[in-house]
């Protein structure tokens, strides 16, 4: 398949993520969502379940609003808005970890706000990386697991989750191949940003089936030219309004550091011993997200690193409203790319954002910089 | 050589007529912005202030809020880039420039060169702009003109404490029905201005020298209380409003040379 079909096909799997439930209801399956930003989704999957994201939508939020102040990130917000309008009516459960402050609300929103569908808390511990850690994380797994079989009737086995880590890994791999790829290739950011949102609506097998026939299209096709060569760093960069302006002046986003993106390949589970404990230990070895801890804030060096590697010639912050853990790094950051000689751009986005009018300039006048 | 740039923002359309890169043969000063025939106008003016006529105009770069619908264009560059490089025209040696507009505050800081080499643009709200000292002014039953003699007068600025634009309304208000003298409430409100944009010229560092630009810069009440505000000199060119405008030109310039 020529890869404007592929990216056509990931375009309406992006776009369409009712339709994808629908299908998967329709083939009999169970669907569990899976909110913002990590969930033990092979434990899910693994159970027969099928894992979909959600991270809310761009939209106007008044049903939320009664559950939270304004000053509550928007994301949590429309997640909240479209549970209690319907949208998510046929999933069996949602799954909701504890990492940060916003998310910890969305959870107790969630039980009073949405009946219908079942809340299963995530709890991750603070410190992941000590012994101690890898118990708390896997005790939180066993709950999400116990929650499951309540809300399903779905059972766990561990060979079942040995098979599912395998699946899930071989996917991390084509994602990570994809986004070397894409540095270079002439794709364009919305293009990029669908082959990463589909992810979320799709069963793992078969989003990798269709990343790997576009990865080796792409290898094969043209180079991006004349384009101003960002990283992306941020929680979310779906926006078509934001997309577009980064389209039409030229940008190219050659990697990112998004927790929708490619934060969520960068870490393998385990493939031998037992699941579960490889499960803990992929937590304990994630790194370079603001929202794990990390006392070192080495996710700073990651971000300078990345771009060097990818030839970027600025960096871009993509800085969620509202979103105390971004807005803490942000200084950082900011000082490491100056030190770098990396140009860099923050540009406020919101799920509820009508005008992009300032972020239009604000890109048009960086790149108009180099 | 004459060309042509255009600057249509929220409230205010400005042209500049450059003769050959280096000389304002004309200007214009609309007060109706994007969205109305305001650019068109201007255009009008301009040509009658330059005496030349449309097909003498080698090229027309617009800028601003609307300069993605000006037809007549023949490109478009960023408001940030034109005012770093009509300031850069006038102020050789400026390195940051405070451009407060109808309906957004920027600061931009240039390298030795005079090029952009970083900015900074205010929230999404009113608060700091021009139009904030509009709503200002209509409370107080002033013309916008008359902010700067008025503050000149104060014996001790209020403070505005509220950088919303709607709770400053109530706050004025509530300062009115105290008996506060009206020179002491505009020079706190020109406080409020430089306090706000400050901050923003803060964050991204203040070289020396500084200049304001845009309808903003042209109100001394705020120019006087900036310059408290950062502790420094601020260079200010009677054509603020219009060094966004000089900058189009002088990229239209640009292109038209590299024809």
């Amino acid at each position: 398949m020529a890869v404007n079909e592929l990216l056509a096909q990931l375009h309406e799997v992006a776009v369409s993520p009712k339709k994808q439930l629908e299908k998967y209801l329709s083939e009999g399956k169970k669907v569990v969502a899976v909110a913002p930003v990590y969930t033990p989704q092979e434990i899910i999957h693994s159970m027969g379940l099928v894992p979909m994201g959600v991270w809310g939508a761009d939209m106007e939020i008044n049903e939320a609003k009664k559950y939270y102040p304004a000053f509550i990130c928007s994301i949590m917000q429309t997640i909240l808005e479209l549970g209690i309008k319907g949208e998510y009516d046929g999933v069996s459960a949602i799954v909701i970890p504890s990492l940060c402050d916003s998310l910890k609300t969305l959870g107790q929103n969630w039980k009073y706000a949405v009946k219908n569908i079942p809340f299963i808390p995530m709890t991750y511990p603070q410190n992941r990386k000590p012994a101690y850690g890898l118990k708390f994380t896997k005790a939180g797994y066993a709950r999400v697991i116990s929650d499951l079989t309540i809300a399903t009737g779905a059972q766990y086995s561990a060979f079942a989750l040995t098979e599912s880590i395998k699946i899930y890994n071989e996917h991390n791999a084509v994602m990570r191949e994809f986004a070397e790829i894409a540095s270079d290739a002439d794709i364009t950011a919305a293009q990029r940003s669908d082959v990463f949102k589909s992810a979320w609506f799709m069963l793992p097998e078969e989003h990798t089936a269709i990343v790997k026939q576009l990865n080796e299209e792409l290898k094969a096709g043209p180079k991006a030219e004349g384009k101003v060569r960002v990283l992306i760093t941020g929680i979310l960069e779906d926006s078509p309004s934001l997309l577009k302006i980064l389209d039409d002046n030229g940008i190219k986003v050659v990697f990112d550091d998004v927790a929708h993106e490619s934060r969520q390949y960068r870490t393998d589970a385990p493939e031998s011993g037992n699941p579960m404990d490889a499960m803990a230990q992929k937590f304990a070895d994630m790194d370079n997200c603001t929202l794990l801890y990390d006392p070192e804030k080495k996710r700073v060096d990651y971000i300078v690193e990345q771009a060097k590697k990818h030839n970027a010639q600025g960096v871009i912050v993509l800085m969620t409203k509202f979103c105390d853990p971004e807005e803490f790094d942000y200084v950082p950051i900011k000082r490491a790319c100056e030190a770098a000689g990396l140009m860099h751009l923050n540009i406020e986005v919101d799920r509820q954002m009508v005008n992009y009018e300032q972020a239009n300039t604000m890109i048009q006048a960086f790149k108009e910089m180099f | 050589m004459y060309t042509l740039g255009i600057d249509i923002g929220s409230t205010t359309s400005k042209c500049v007529i450059l003769k050959d890169g280096q000389e304002i043969a004309g200007t214009s000063i609309v007060v109706a912005g994007t969205g109305t025939d305001g650019p068109e106008k201007a255009l009008t003016e301009v040509l009658a202030d330059a005496k030349v006529s449309r097909k003498d105009l080698s090229v027309i770069i617009a800028t601003g809020y609307g300069r993605k619908i000006f037809s007549a264009a023949d490109g478009e560059v960023s408001e940030l880039s034109c005012h770093a490089r009509g300031v850069h025209h006038i102020f050789p040696n400026v390195r940051t420039i405070i451009d407060i507009g109808g309906q957004d505050a920027k600061v931009i800081a240039l390298n030795e060169q005079g090029r952009m080499s970083n900015f900074l643009m205010n929230d999404k709200c009113a608060a700091g702009t021009g139009r904030f000292l509009d709503v200002m002014a209509g409370i107080l039953q002033l013309k916008i003109e008359d902010l700067e003699t008025q503050a000149a007068l104060a014996k001790e600025a209020v403070k505005i404490s509220s950088t919303c634009t709607v709770f400053a309304e109530s706050e004025v208000i509530s300062q009115l029905a105290n008996g506060v003298s009206t020179p002491d409430l505009v020079a706190g409100i020109c406080q409020s201005v430089a306090v706000r944009v400050g901050s923003l010229a803060k964050r991204i560092g203040i070289r020396e020298e500084v200049c304001m630009s845009g309808g903003v810069a042209r109100n001394g009440g705020v120019r006087v209380a900036m310059e408290k505000e950062l502790g420094v000199e601020i260079k200010y060119s009677p054509i603020a409003q219009l060094l966004g405008a000089l900058g189009a030109a002088l990229y239209a310039y640009d292109k038209a040379c590299s024809k």
